[in-house]
């Protein structure tokens, strides 16, 4: 009896051949599939730039070079834009520290600088994550962005905070890697990530309050 | 039987990795010549468009999101310099070599046209990568050129190789085998 008919089929060597070069193919090209497209490391901005300059300076006690940097610098520029939001006097006892050969203050008085313009970034943040005329997922998108900048700035300062205060540095890292766990989240939840912004907003309005000029005249 | 002297590849292959080589010493002047102007450019189309590219309002961090988005920009027409250029040798030397070793002509014409379609249109995937950014995004813009142009135009010139490099390969034994 004949077998019926079932069309044209390929011998089993001839299947194993084509999966073989099917895999071989595979193979070969997923090479294609990463690419050069180069790394990208964030560079300094001015201000952080300018406050490198001033610290290393202020490190090897060459004390006229870091004045004229922060007479000249960016970071002194930035903080007469932002005397409204700074604890009265900062200029004037930054530039009075470097004057006298006070390193300690003049330190002091640089990281609550860097610590109020994070406070700011932390305080715009909060705000746009609470638009809700914005989609969520952009809001948490952009609040990444926002945190990778407040990290920038912080982490000019961690030690300096760290060394006067170790307890508010510890919530700020804490605070940071709770908020940059939403970001990273499969689900995006702007009102979760709001929480840890304003924790760095509060514990660093108290480093500011306790290290500004006023309250270190008064202790 | 493999020929005992060095055959040239047909000319319209020479012609494409010619004008791949012009093409890279031409954009690599130009890069540099335009640079000013390519960055102001790109950086207007990336202002109109802040949604794109995740721009917040905020100078501390759009400076940044600009910023890495015009050293991308500026990779890819590196890039698209550095690969045309070298893949335009590469066709070259490699057409040349099929045309000269390898014995069974679909192959042979198999293996150049692969090297020759994959090798010239692959480094325009760079430039199709830096021209996009501003509209798309770094990883919007990659996506659009990985599909369109690496991917494919990539594989292509992989697989000639391994083509190539299998063809030669086998012929030799054969040869071994034989004597």
């Amino acid at each position: 009896m004949t077998p019926p008919n079932r069309g044209r089929r390929l011998a089993p060597g001839g299947r194993r051949t084509i999966m073989t070069a099917l895999l071989l193919t595979s193979i070969v090209i997923t090479p294609a599939f990463g690419h050069h497209v180069g790394s990208y490391v964030p560079r300094d901005n001015e201000i952080s730039a300018n406050f490198k300059q001033i610290k290393f300076s202020l490190q090897a006690e060459k004390f006229d070079v870091a004045r004229r940097l922060f007479e000249e610098g960016a970071l002194r520029r930035e903080l007469q834009k932002q005397a409204a939001t700074l604890p009265p006097g900062l200029e004037s006892s930054i530039r009075g520290a470097l004057a006298s050969h006070d390193t300690n203050t003049a330190e002091a008085g640089l990281m609550v600088f860097f610590a109020a313009l994070v406070r700011g970034l932390a305080l715009e943040t909060d705000r746009q994550l609470a638009d809700a005329s914005v989609p969520a997922a952009a809001r948490v998108a952009g609040g990444g962005k926002m945190l990778e900048a407040i990290w920038r700035y912080y982490n000019l300062v961690d030690f300096a905070v760290s060394q006067r205060d170790p307890r508010a540095a510890a919530a700020v890292r804490l605070a940071f890697d709770e908020a940059e766990g939403y970001v990273k989240a499969p689900t995006p939840a702007p009102e979760h990530m709001r929480p840890p912004i304003v924790t760095i907003a509060r514990v660093l309005a108290g480093v500011i309050e306790a290290s500004s000029p006023s309250a270190r005249r008064n202790s | 039987m493999i020929e005992p002297t060095w055959r040239l590849p047909p000319i319209p292959v020479l012609l494409v990795g010619i004008v791949l080589i012009a093409c890279a010493e031409t954009g690599g002047g130009a890069m540099a010549q335009f640079k000013l102007e390519l960055a102001r450019w790109a950086r207007g189309t990336m202002l109109a468009r802040p949604e794109v590219h995740g721009l917040v309002g905020v100078r501390d961090v759009d400076e940044q999101i600009l910023d890495e988005a015009l050293v991308k920009l500026d990779g890819g027409l590196r890039l698209f310099h550095l690969h045309a250029e070298g893949m335009g040798t590469i066709i070259i030397v490699t057409t040349m070599v099929a045309t000269s070793l390898v014995v069974r002509s679909t192959l042979r014409r198999t293996i150049v046209a692969l090297i020759t379609v994959g090798g010239a249109v692959y480094p325009l995937g760079y430039l199709l990568w830096s021209a996009v950014i501003p509209y798309r995004g770094i990883a919007g813009g990659k996506q659009l050129a990985e599909w369109l142009v690496w991917i494919p135009f990539g594989s292509a010139a992989i697989i000639a190789m391994w083509l190539l490099a299998g063809s030669i390969a086998w012929q030799w034994l054969d040869r071994r085998s034989a004597r």
